[in-house]
């Protein structure tokens, strides 16, 4: 065990790890602005200087050296001692602060970043309230490094963190440093653009309003913003994101931090890939079709509804007519509520996973990384819970369809009753699928949109997005993780799990930690998710 | 051309380094070997093991020339014993103004660089040689790759050199002109190709340096020191000049004197003798006084025209506040210039060439520019004094503020001038017009 003394006080930590990442982890403010731990040490911005006691070279003697050290360079040993609470180091922050602030434009009002911005609250923290250079300030321009993103080169502090963050993690290294000195600027070598699949993490790792993102800029002022915890539903990675929103419209998503699953990143598809969630297009009331007549269901009724027409159904050509789709694109919970009403009326209805979006390949980054040593991965499985559904159908047993089966037994007529859930964000439905629906005496959809599957249908229900639900999917190693929903249901729609729990006969308010007790009974694998832990307060 | 020691007067002290200056047969291979060149390489090479050659070098206490004065045999030993590559730098940047010694040395002298190349690079393991040479040098590339393309030829460069089975190769890296690329990470960052960014350090290029392998990086003087270690042994270099200072040393003076130019002496000399005696500077032109010298380029600051008794050796400089003896290049500075205009271009040299990584040196070069241009336009402030004072404070290695040691010679250059020139600034202060400061501050603020 190792142990060292930060400010006097003893605390165990890890051999080898920097010094400043201890102190972050024991709660301390220590200010940075180069480290991150998810890239290399370059030790440049001299903000996390501290004091440390050395033997003096000559007698051997313990006691503090005369210079400061880069905290964030020094690795812990065992038995040693530092503080970052002694006047030397305050000095140098002081310092510091009055330097980063020399040249930078003061521009808060019109800067996306206040309000989470390390300049302003190190300059609160650390700073001084004024500066004492009375001399014009140097200018740097502005710059579009790619199509997403933007550089406002006057608030660099030169962290180098982009530069690193697109050699050492995107590994397509566009971006540079040009000129010297207080005229250093970031920038993207000629001819090339910041255009990798994961550049928008540059925007999150820059610790101050200098690189921002096209699709946010100008939109809202950060303190507005609400957060959910969710998962990108976008691959089955499985990223924890952030969905920030305000007044039930979503603003942004940004990475959170996951170690060994997207560490602190995330895929400019998943960043962007949203949108479809607050499409004006999405289905927004519960439909009947009596014959040729359409018309509206209540929420109400709409439970008893479903589940009288499917024993109807059942009664008439018996359970092994009826077949329930289950989405990747569904929450473990969900999906298990679904599965679990439906065989309570008829036991012997065939459960299937509904088609997985497939790409020809995992993309690896950096780029060429081969799959040891990949420190991000976006998979080629586009949907986030196959492994999770996979399980389900598994653990609950009884007849199973691949979905090929249910379109061609469907297109033979064989199935009479079917539960279809979607949920897909792009168009899913294939010419089997809408040709089995037409034959298909009972048809319920659950789908975020409009389809072939909607005219044969006899109920279709509007589903949420991942941003309105909650529940848990499990990535494709394995990992059961939590989702938070972030925004209320659109108008005319309910939150799905709260409707499956209720045609489920599950009374109450549908909570997924519940629910997955219930599951917990035949999967113990679902007693526990893995939520991912949080950042030291102070990391960033 | 420079102008050198005065072959005349040399009763007392044979040029050692400078021997080829006026030769310019020396420049050739055949020339040079008639005067015994590769004699020394192929004594090492044949007779010495490498460690001999490494004790030898350590024993003679023989100086980095370069600035810092590590000494060469000691940081050759730091090399791991299990390595498998190891490459050699020579360090020909010779950015730090006024400097030109490095610059006489390969005009004159290319083989006595390659020579001494060869025996660090035998006594090293090295089998690949970079000489990084400023990107102005262009007629002293032209000179030095001419030299190394006439030792291929004749068999001392390549395999197998004087059949010992030791081969070397020698590669010229010129560099795009910037200060930093003088700093031995930097150049090695350089070398490969990137960004000339010092590199933090532990790991030293010893262990870690040049495409992560372990590396030496030595500067030209000091390497041209080596040939004449082996041949005439470190007994011989110890008994020229001072204890801890000790061997041929090239000073370079410019500015207002009779004879400027680059001198070879032992570092027994004064400032006073560098620049009074006729050997050297020859005095002062048209009777000017001496008013300031920077004895060491300008990175290791100041002395007065009171301190001109200071010794040119490697542990004199400190006890008038400079930070060390540098590359004894100084430049003298008459009675007729205004100090104010003297610390700006200084000022301005160094926020120019701050390589922007380190904040303290980045920002503050630039602010100490903006001060002491304002300054030096009649605006300056009493408290611009204090703020440059403690700016240049709170920057370089020493207070721990930076990555690499250029920015201690930044600071140093401008702490010096306003601890040792305040009264005169001050009075230069005290005459301007306080309206029309206060307007100027107005109209930028």
């Amino acid at each position: 065990m190792t142990k060292i003394i930060i400010n006097g006080t003893e605390v165990e930590t890890r051999e080898g790890i920097p010094v400043l990442q201890a102190a972050l982890e024991m709660g301390l403010n220590v200010p940075h602005y180069c480290y991150h731990p998810g890239l290399s040490v370059v030790a440049s911005c001299r903000l996390c200087l501290m004091e440390m006691k050395m033997p003096h070279p000559k007698t051997g003697e313990m006691g503090w050296a005369p210079k400061l050290m880069p905290s964030c360079q020094t690795p812990v040993r065992d038995g040693m001692e530092v503080r970052f609470d002694s006047e030397a180091v305050k000095r140098n922050q002081r310092n510091c602060m009055e330097f980063f602030l020399l040249n930078h434009p003061l521009d808060c009002p019109v800067c996306d970043q206040a309000g989470e911005c390390l300049l302003q609250d190190y300059s609160y923290q650390f700073g001084d309230s004024t500066s004492r250079m009375v001399d014009p300030k140097y200018v740097n321009p502005k710059k579009d490094l790619g199509p997403k993103t933007l550089l406002y080169a006057n608030r660099c502090v030169m962290c180098t963190r982009c530069v690193r963050f697109a050699d050492e993690v995107a590994g397509t290294g566009e971006l540079c440093v040009t000129n010297r000195g207080s005229k250093a600027e970031i920038d993207v070598f000629p001819g090339k653009a910041l255009d990798n699949p994961l550049q928008g993490n540059v925007v999150d790792i820059c610790p101050v309003g200098c690189l921002l993102d096209k699709d946010f800029l100008f939109k809202q002022r950060v303190w507005h913003l609400h957060s959910g915890d969710s998962i990108c539903p976008g691959c089955a990675t499985g990223c924890a994101v952030r969905v920030d929103q305000n007044e039930n419209v979503i603003y942004r998503l940004k990475p959170r931090y996951n170690p060994g699953v997207n560490d602190w990143w995330m895929c400019d598809e998943g960043r962007f890939g949203w949108k479809y969630a607050q499409d004006a297009t999405r289905l927004n009331r519960v439909i009947t079709r009596r014959g040729e007549a359409v018309e509206s269901l209540d929420w109400a009724g709409l439970p008893q509804t479903v589940r009288f027409r499917f024993a109807e159904v059942t009664a008439e050509h018996g359970d092994a007519s009826i077949a329930i789709v289950l989405s990747p694109f569904m929450a473990c919970e969900e999906a298990w509520l679904v599965a679990t009403a439906l065989r309570k009326i008829a036991p012997n209805a065939a459960l299937v996973l509904g088609p997985v979006p497939l790409r020809e390949q995992d993309e690896v980054f950096p780029k060429g990384a081969t799959n040891g040593d990949a420190k991000f991965t976006i998979s080629k499985e586009r949907c986030p819970n196959r492994r999770g559904i996979e399980r389900i159908i598994g653990a609950l047993g009884g007849p199973t369809l691949t979905f090929a089966e249910f379109s061609e037994n469907g297109g033979k007529g064989e199935i009479k009753g079917a539960w279809i859930s979607g949920g897909y964000p792009e168009k899913w439905v294939d010419k089997e699928l809408a040709k089995a629906a037409d034959k298909i005496e009972f048809l319920v959809v659950h789908d975020l949109f409009a389809s072939e599957l909607c005219a044969p249908a006899e109920i279709v229900i509007p589903a949420c997005p991942f941003t309105e639900r909650a529940g848990s999917f499990m990535n494709i190693a394995g990992k059961l993780q939590p989702f938070e929903w972030a925004v209320k249901p659109a108008d005319g729609c309910k939150r799905d799990g709260q409707f499956l729990q209720e045609l489920a006969e599950i009374t109450g308010i549908y909570q997924p930690e519940s629910v997955r007790k219930l599951m917990a009974k035949q999967m113990p694998e679902f007693a526990e998710v893995a939520a991912p832990p949080k950042m030291p307060e102070h990391q960033h | 051309m420079v102008r050198t020691a005065d072959p005349t007067n040399l009763s007392t002290y044979e040029p050692i380094l400078l021997r080829h200056v006026g030769v310019p047969e020396a420049r050739t291979l055949e020339g040079y070997r008639a005067r015994g060149g590769y004699k020394a390489a192929e004594k090492a090479l044949t007779q010495m093991s490498a460690d001999d050659v490494i004790d030898e070098v350590k024993r003679a206490n023989l100086r980095g020339r370069g600035g810092a004065g590590f000494p060469a045999g000691v940081k050759w030993s730091f090399l791991p014993k299990d390595r498998t590559v190891t490459y050699l730098c020579v360090n020909a940047d010779e950015s730090e103004p006024p400097t030109f010694s490095n610059r006489v040395l390969m005009e004159n002298d290319p083989h006595a660089l390659i020579e001494g190349t060869i025996i660090a690079g035998y006594a090293t393991r090295a089998t690949t040689a970079y000489i990084y040479m400023r990107g102005e040098f262009w007629e002293q590339f032209h000179i030095v790759q001419k030299a190394i393309d006439e030792a291929y030829a004749a068999g001392i460069l390549g395999k197998d050199i004087f059949g010992s089975g030791y081969g070397l190769n020698v590669y010229i890296h010129r560099g795009g002109g910037a200060y930093v690329c003088g700093e031995e990470t930097g150049l090695i960052e350089s070398i490969e190709g990137k960004r000339g960014w010092p590199r933090i350090k532990p790991p030293f290029p010893a262990i870690e340096g040049l495409f992560r392998k372990p590396t030496v990086v030595n500067n030209v003087e000091t390497l041209c020191n080596v040939p004449h270690i082996i041949e005439r042994g470190a007994d011989w270099f110890l008994g020229i000049g001072p204890e801890g200072s000790s061997g041929p040393k090239l000073f370079c003076i410019s500015g207002p004197v009779k004879k400027p130019g680059c001198y070879e002496w032992a570092m027994d000399i004064s400032l006073r003798e560098l620049i009074e005696d006729p050997r050297f500077g020859g005095g002062m032109r048209d009777g000017k006084k001496v008013k300031a010298v920077f004895p060491g380029g300008i990175s290791m600051g100041v002395v007065t025209g009171d301190e001109l008794d200071m010794k040119m050796n490697f542990t004199d400089p400190a006890k008038f506040g400079l930070l060390g003896l540098g590359t004894a290049a100084a430049v003298v500075v008459d009675d007729s210039i205004d100090i104010r205009t003297v610390i700006r271009n200084v000022a301005r040299f160094f926020s120019h060439e701050s390589c922007g990584q380190c904040t303290q040196c980045r920002e503050g070069t630039s602010w100490m520019f903006k001060m002491t241009d304002r300054l030096a336009g009649n605006l300056g402030r009493r408290e611009d004094l204090d703020l440059l004072a403690e700016v240049s404070g709170n920057m370089g290695m020493m207070p721990g503020m930076s990555i690499c040691g250029l920015s201690d010679g930044a600071a140093f250059a401008i702490k010096t001038v306003i601890k040792k020139f305040r009264s005169e600034l001050e009075e230069c202060i005290a005459r301007e017009n306080p309206e029309a400061v206060k307007i100027a501050l107005e109209v930028v603020n």
